[in-house]
């Protein structure tokens, strides 16, 4: 099967708007996310590396389908409408597809087929380290990863003064982030993607990391971005920080959306159906 | 699977049916993207280039000058050789480094984009970023090496009599011509070597027999006249015989010659781009 072509993909975000436009929509009806139909394919290649000395191979043999190759569909026939203010939890197995379904909203991985719509900036907590450099100093490193979530030198400048107070981590600000411990590596990217005020926050098990009191502001943190109807997709395997921060709950399952609800709800089924699978 | 519930609009049935209506739009809409997305990343692109230079040469001593070493020592050898050989070309040192600094950036610059999606797979497979990004940062460290080392090696080649002279004016415009060139080779290259790991290593052999195939280390009107048009079969031959004029002959290059640099400079730049954007959602699933 040959890829699916662009036309049905549809990719479309205009997080490039920072005009007033964008923040006129929190009141109307729009969606924040919505993701349509949305389907998402890996290929396995028997060998990663498909050589040019094949592919000229499979050619001239006229070989079709050239390597033996698995399909794996992460994401399935996903619909999905987030709008403002609402604070989504993800669960699921591991394997369910609940990463892979979060960077798709980052716009890290496109969709096989479907269209995927997000309106808004995305601020992506998904893997530590994602957007900075450990061989510049911390406060170098504000400004990187600013760039990289579309924020000039100046407009980050100004938000230095932020960061530093949320991290408190003001006096390691010259230091290479190389020398940093992973829960102030964390803290540090925590405090940028808030900072930044986006639209949509997508945090992948970050909170995990860190003491108690600096969860604590974290989550602080997320409800402030919330009175400013904000989004906020979570995945997290802790169901109780779930319960506290989330009001909607995801369940996916085989890449799947099996469920859809109020989070109580949804958690509760989750763990039944756990429970149920352990015992048989 | 491939269920497409896109709001597609009905179409009027039209006979002749209209020639690719959506074509067009896709790559309007990829250019429109690229011209928001770009500006909006330039910081990333600056912060690549700047550190790269930072961390090339922050350890070692001599720092820059290596950079300069290396075709000076590639100079001074092919001076002596070649000019046992060649005795026609007068100042060829000079001869030498109009043809081979340029050379040096086209080819470190194809075969560090070869390898530039690649070695940023950390980035790509964690946060989005226009994948332009890449080798655009690859190829505006070769321009700044590029930039410096000719104007030192000038310098340097002064007392082997290298003046300046009017027509080097118009090297910011081969200069430029030369990178959207440059540009374009080395989106395909990077493109390819996603898909197929090897192209890497072919490219290197290629860019070998490219370079002598190329008149650098000799002329071309020291070839008998009637094989003279394999050398306009060369693409690169046109950009290397504008840096001959302006640099060693200090001449005003022909207006052709300006017209065919600038056509072959689109093409590789429109087609490289074409290529590159084509299969750029796919990379990130071949890292």
């Amino acid at each position: 099967m040959p890829y699916s072509s662009r036309k049905k993909t549809r990719w479309y975000s205009d997080s490039e708007s920072h005009g007033p436009g964008s923040r006129n929509r929190a009141s109307s009806g729009v969606p924040l996310i919505e993701l349509r139909d949305v389907s998402l394919r890996f290929i396995n290649y028997a060998d990663k590396q498909y050589s040019f000395k094949r592919a000229v191979l499979d050619l001239v043999l006229r070989r079709e389908s050239p390597v033996p190759v698995s399909e794996f569909w992460a994401l399935r026939n996903i619909n999905l409408r987030i709008n403002h203010g609402e604070r989504v939890g993800i669960v699921g197995g591991n394997g369910a597809g609940k990463s892979t379904l979060l960077r798709l909203l980052a716009r890290i991985y496109p969709p096989s087929s479907g269209t995927v719509e997000v309106r808004g900036n995305v601020a992506p907590l998904i893997e530590m380290g994602a957007g900075f450099n450990a061989e510049l100093s911390g406060f170098d490193n504000i400004l990187y990863n600013g760039a990289m979530l579309g924020f000039t030198r100046p407009q980050m400048l100004s938000k230095v003064e932020g960061i530093h107070e949320f991290t408190g981590l003001r006096e390691f600000a010259d230091l290479p982030l190389k020398y940093y411990s992973s829960g102030m590596y964390m803290r540090l990217a925590f405090a940028i993607a808030t900072e930044i005020d986006p639209e949509i926050l997508i945090i992948d098990e970050a909170l995990g990391v860190g003491d108690a009191a600096f969860q604590e502001r974290a989550k602080d943190r997320i409800f402030k971005l919330l009175g400013r109807s904000h989004a906020v997709i979570l995945v997290s395997h802790d169901m109780n920080s779930l319960r506290q921060l989330c009001t909607r709950g995801l369940w996916l399952r085989q890449g799947q959306l099996v469920a859809d609800g109020p989070i109580e709800t949804i958690i509760d089924q989750y763990l039944a159906w756990t429970h149920a699978a352990k015992a048989s | 699977m491939d269920v497409c519930t896109s709001s597609s609009t009905p179409q009027t049935e039209t006979f002749p049916s209209a020639p690719a209506p959506r074509a067009p739009s896709l790559w309007r809409k990829r250019l429109l993207e690229d011209r928001v997305q770009l500006p909006r990343f330039w910081p990333v692109i600056q912060n690549l280039v700047i550190q790269d230079l930072r961390v090339r040469y922050q350890r070692s001593v001599l720092g820059f000058f290596w950079t300069l070493l290396n075709p000076l020592l590639m100079m001074a050898i092919l001076s002596w050789v070649f000019s046992l050989l060649f005795r026609g070309i007068e100042n060829y040192p000079i001869y030498l480094f109009a043809g081979m600094v340029p050379w040096g950036f086209l080819s470190g610059s194809v075969n560090e984009c070869a390898l530039c999606i690649i070695a940023n797979e950390a980035l790509i497979r964690k946060i989005f970023v226009p994948k332009l990004v890449f080798p655009l940062a690859r190829i505006l460290i070769n321009l700044v090496t590029l930039l410096l080392s000719m104007g030192s090696l000038f310098l340097l080649l002064w007392p082997l009599g290298a003046r300046p002279s009017l027509p080097m004016i118009l090297l910011p415009a081969a200069i430029l011509l030369f990178v959207a060139f440059t540009l374009g080779l080395s989106l395909i290259v990077a493109t390819a070597n996603t898909f197929y790991r090897d192209c890497g290593h072919l490219v290197t052999v290629f860019f070998q027999a490219w370079y002598f195939a190329t008149p650098i280390i000799y002329r071309a009107e020291d070839f008998p006249a009637a094989t003279q048009w394999r050398f306009r079969l060369n693409p690169a031959y046109y950009f290397i015989e504008l840096f001959h004029d302006l640099v060693y002959f200090g001449k005003w290059p022909q207006f052709s010659s300006w017209l065919l640099a600038i056509v072959i400079a689109l093409a590789s730049l429109g087609i490289g781009y074409a290529i590159f954007k084509s299969q750029e959602d796919k990379m990130v699933f071949r890292l």
